[in-house]
């Protein structure tokens, strides 16, 4: 598709039919370009996994509140969420009260959580603890790259942006590859080409000539840069008819959800998204800083799918949020809550198992002042790799063989 | 490629340079030495550069020049500047400024080459003197000795935490540092087993880090008998370190990476082809500066095949096109750019260093180096020379569009330009005939697919 200069719409072409291998037994027969998307069409599920960090140890409890456990308010006096505010899940928990968007995500059979997930011996360190999520690998042993990182290397990838980060921090070790280079772009804006248009003109011209084949660097450069101002340009229209009333939180996260529905929507490649909201480290003064958090991070993930329903793509997404560790059953002195260990993940999308997944664990039953984990977080990622993106065996992926939380609708 | 080199002779190819008719001696092949061995020439050093011959050349820029004692003074002016802040990112703009003004860009360039290669990020060191202390010790031996160089390295505060030998006790030794020493930075995978890996990991037990310096603490070392590489002793550190210099695949495991970085990414070399580079370096004791000599004066190196075979990494795309037109900007903006690039200086994204090659291309990158550009062209503080574009073309008696295109082109790329090409970006030039329009062929330029080889 790229050095073909027709624009053909992968999706489209997945549709007609005529993907996979019917085609591929035509080799030789076929143009090029067709036969490299049919090549990509047997290789690839069509699904978009987005996930959604929550940095800093998001507070489990006081998202999805135990509201009917009285040890609940015997160790939150200060911060429990009252019975009569949270927005009920079923008769043992509820959504804090700032989670009006996951509800109705919830309601509309689109949302999923799974309680107490965590892994052995938790680390209490951010760092530490962000790493172990992103790579499955403690400090003791080598760990130079990271989950997805490792997944992309495993499947064929589109030459083309496979996965991208989204945000203006480090980019995060769950990408890092030995092999696949991930971009990271903090913007909607970088993303697009800061010219006028007669000088964009002018470049296009100059790119699409002398498109003499060989497999040579500059030749690869070349048709890097024709798909680059191609998918600017794509994403310049998308942008210019956007309806921007879409319900999104004008913030970072906002923005960049909304960025990754417009890539979406402009048919782009890339099967992974990955961004981040920061904040949740809440030792102090944490009801309204929380509430914020949570209510932003409802509303922007509500906004998302409503968008990509509005597409037709809600179906191929599923959005994924963790955090590095939950926190501390006991609530401090300062209204505010220290490093814990196990916590619930969220996972949105029509692709889900809507409710809760998993039992609330014990708050009799502590590790040292910390909720027990039940699900290793392995678990989760291998549902997401095997029954999401369709990784025949997510073990090479994880290091070890994990059973895959059945919190997935089963792939068609 | 569609070609691999399996047809090079390996004798002929480190052979020195001869010119001849089919490979003569001229502006753009000087071009190409000075872009590979540093960051671009600008017009005036290619004019001196065809005046004398290419070994000449060659010596010149692997030898310090006179100059470079004022320059790394002021420059150690700035730098104090920089650390005084405590910001890692002051520190980066620091070296792109030095890479762009500093009279011994190729000591710059391997600088550049030993911080990928010896790969530390300030993410986790966090620490801009540590960062500033590797970065001297990569420039102090830039071109020297390697072995000196990897025990630098293995005491090096900055490496010790980003490996983690603060964990390296007796009773618990963290092997990370030693295993990255042999796989990464001196042998290569599958050139070393794993009970070799643990071995070392207790040579160098109680190599700690104390206020910021090194410090051996022998009560945490083990002095116990190791068994490394089949011979068993009572190893220290530094003894371990001279055992790994030794083994047989210290010399081509470094010849082939600085072929990667000096000569062109891909495909892979054969070992065949490296032999005679790999052999030299052995006997020459690991010395750098020969080698590099032999590599940057040789037939193949000044070939039609190497010119043009590496894809820019970010600093070659930003600092080349300043250097050769004597060109001043906001250092700062330029390596914060370079970051969004995928080339952060002091953040390699891990041990393993940039991967460089096609790696550096995709959409995104694409579009932030036609960005990056924009930018620096439209930023106030960019001047060429002092002065405007159009200024500089004039004095080199470059104002007419046809003329300043193919000034820039050979500046700028190693590979042509189409004539259509040429003529689309005269015309442009052509347009108005003014600044606005000389900036704007050097955009385009600087955004064609040919700049983004070199």
């Amino acid at each position: 598709m790229i050095r073909s200069g027709i624009a053909v719409s992968r999706r489209d072409f997945l549709r007609s039919g005529l993907a996979g291998s019917a085609l591929l037994a035509l080799n030789g027969q076929v143009p090029a370009f067709l036969r490299q998307a049919a090549a990509d069409a047997a290789n690839r599920s069509d699904h978009i996994l987005v996930v959604l960090q929550l940095s800093g140890g998001n507070d489990g409890l006081n998202t999805v509140v135990p509201y009917r456990d009285p040890l609940y308010y015997a160790h939150r006096p200060e911060l429990g969420i009252p019975a009569g505010d949270v927005l009920k899940i079923n008769d043992e928990v509820g959504f804090h009260a700032a989670m009006r968007g996951a509800a109705e995500l919830l309601e509309a059979g689109k949302l999923a959580i799974v309680q107490g997930v965590g892994y052995p011996q938790p680390n209490r360190s951010h760092f530490e603890s962000m790493d172990i999520w992103h790579t499955c690998f403690r400090k003791t042993q080598p760990r130079r790259d990271g989950w997805l990182g490792r997944y992309l290397e495993r499947v064929p990838q589109p030459s083309e942006l496979p996965a991208l980060h989204i945000g203006d921090e480090q980019q995060p070790l769950a990408l890092a590859s030995q092999e696949v280079r991930v971009p990271s772009v903090a913007s909607f804006e970088e993303f697009r080409l800061q010219a006028e248009p007669a000088v964009r003109r002018k470049l296009e011209a100059l790119v699409a000539r002398n498109a003499e084949q060989n497999d040579g660097l500059l030749d690869f450069v070349r048709s890097s840069t024709q798909a680059a101002l191609r998918a600017s340009q794509q994403l310049a229209d998308i942008a210019k008819s956007r309806n921007t009333a879409g319900g999104y939180p004008r913030t970072p996260l906002g923005e960049r959800l909304a960025t990754i529905a417009q890539l979406i929507g402009a048919d782009l490649p890339t099967r992974i998204y990955y961004l981040a909201l920061d904040g949740f480290d809440t030792h102090a003064q944490q009801p309204a800083a929380h509430a914020a958090l949570l209510e932003q991070w409802s509303m922007a993930v509500k906004a998302f799918f409503d968008e990509l329903e509005q597409q037709g793509n809600a179906a191929r997404v599923l959005l994924f949020s963790f955090s590095e560790f939950g926190r501390r059953v006991q609530e401090n002195a300062s209204q505010g809550t220290d490093h814990g260990a196990a916590a619930p993940v969220f996972l949105a999308g029509p692709g889900v198992r809507p409710g809760v997944h998993g039992a609330l664990p014990s708050l009799e039953d502590l590790d040292d002042g910390d909720l027990k984990f039940h699900t290793d977080f392995r678990r989760v990622y291998a549902a997401l790799l095997e029954d999401w993106l369709g990784l025949a065996d997510s073990a090479p992926v994880l290091a070890g063989k994990y059973d895959p939380v059945p919190v997935l609708k089963k792939a068609t | 490629m569609s070609h691999d080199w399996n047809s090079i002779d390996p004798q002929w190819a480190w052979s020195p340079y001869e010119p001849d008719a089919r490979c003569p001696w001229n502006r753009a092949r000087a071009a190409h030495l000075f872009r590979r061995a540093g960051f671009g020439a600008d017009s005036q050093q290619l004019d001196q550069a065809v005046h004398q011959s290419p070994q000449q050349v060659v010596d010149q820029l692997i030898e310090p020049p006179a100059d470079i004692t004022a320059f790394d003074q002021s420059s150690g002016d700035l730098v104090a500047f920089a650390l005084a802040t405590g910001d890692v990112h002051r520190l980066a703009a620091w070296w792109m400024h030095r890479m762009l003004r500093s009279p011994f860009p190729l000591q710059e360039k391997m600088t550049l080459f030993w911080h990928g290669h010896f790969a530390t990020s300030a993410e986790k060191v966090a620490d801009a003197e540590l960062m500033y202390r590797q970065n001297q010790l990569f420039r102090n031996h830039a071109l020297g000795d390697f072995r000196r160089l990897v025990h630098e390295v293995s005491r090096d505060p900055a490496m010790l935490i980003y490996l983690d030998s603060a964990t390296n006790r007796k009773a618990h030794p963290n092997e990370n540092y030693a295993r990255e020493l042999m796989e990464l930075f001196t042998l290569g995978e599958g050139n070393y087993s794993e009970q070799d890996v643990q071995q070392l990991a207790r040579c160098f037990t109680g190599w700690e880090i104390r206020r910021k310096q090194f410090r051996f603490n022998p009560y945490q070392n083990d002095e116990g008998e190791k068994t490394l590489f089949g011979q068993r002793g009572k190893f220290t550190g530094d003894e371990a370190v001279e055992l790994v210099l030794s083994r047989p695949q210290v010399p081509g495991f470094i010849v082939r990476k600085l072929f990667r970085f000096f000569v062109a990414d891909e495909p892979a070399p054969p070992d065949q082809l490296l032999q005679p580079l790999a052999e030299q370096f052995r006997e020459e004791d690991l010395q750098l500066r020969g080698l590099l000599r032999r590599m940057l004066g040789s037939r193949l190196f000044f070939s039609d095949r190497v010119v043009g075979s590496k894809v820019r990494s970010p600093v070659d795309f930003a600092v080349t096109a300043l250097r050769s037109l004597r060109a001043t900007t906001n250092v700062q903006m330029l390596s914060e750019m370079c970051g969004k690039l995928g080339q952060m200086l002091f953040y390699p994204p891990n041990v393993k260093g940039w991967d460089g090659g096609r790696a550096w291309i995709n959409s995104a990158t694409l579009l932030g180096r036609a960005n990056l550009v924009r930018q620096v062209l439209s930023d106030p503080a960019t001047r060429f020379d002092g002065g405007g574009l159009l200024d500089v073309a004039r004095r080199h008696g470059k104002e007419r569009p046809e003329a300043l295109v193919d000034w820039l082109a050979e500046l700028l790329l190693a590979v042509p330009l189409s004539e259509t090409t040429r003529m689309e970006l005269v015309d442009v030039g052509r347009a108005a005939g003014n600044e606005t329009a000389f900036r704007e062929v050097l955009y385009l330029m600087m955004t064609l697919p040919e700049y983004q080889v070199m």
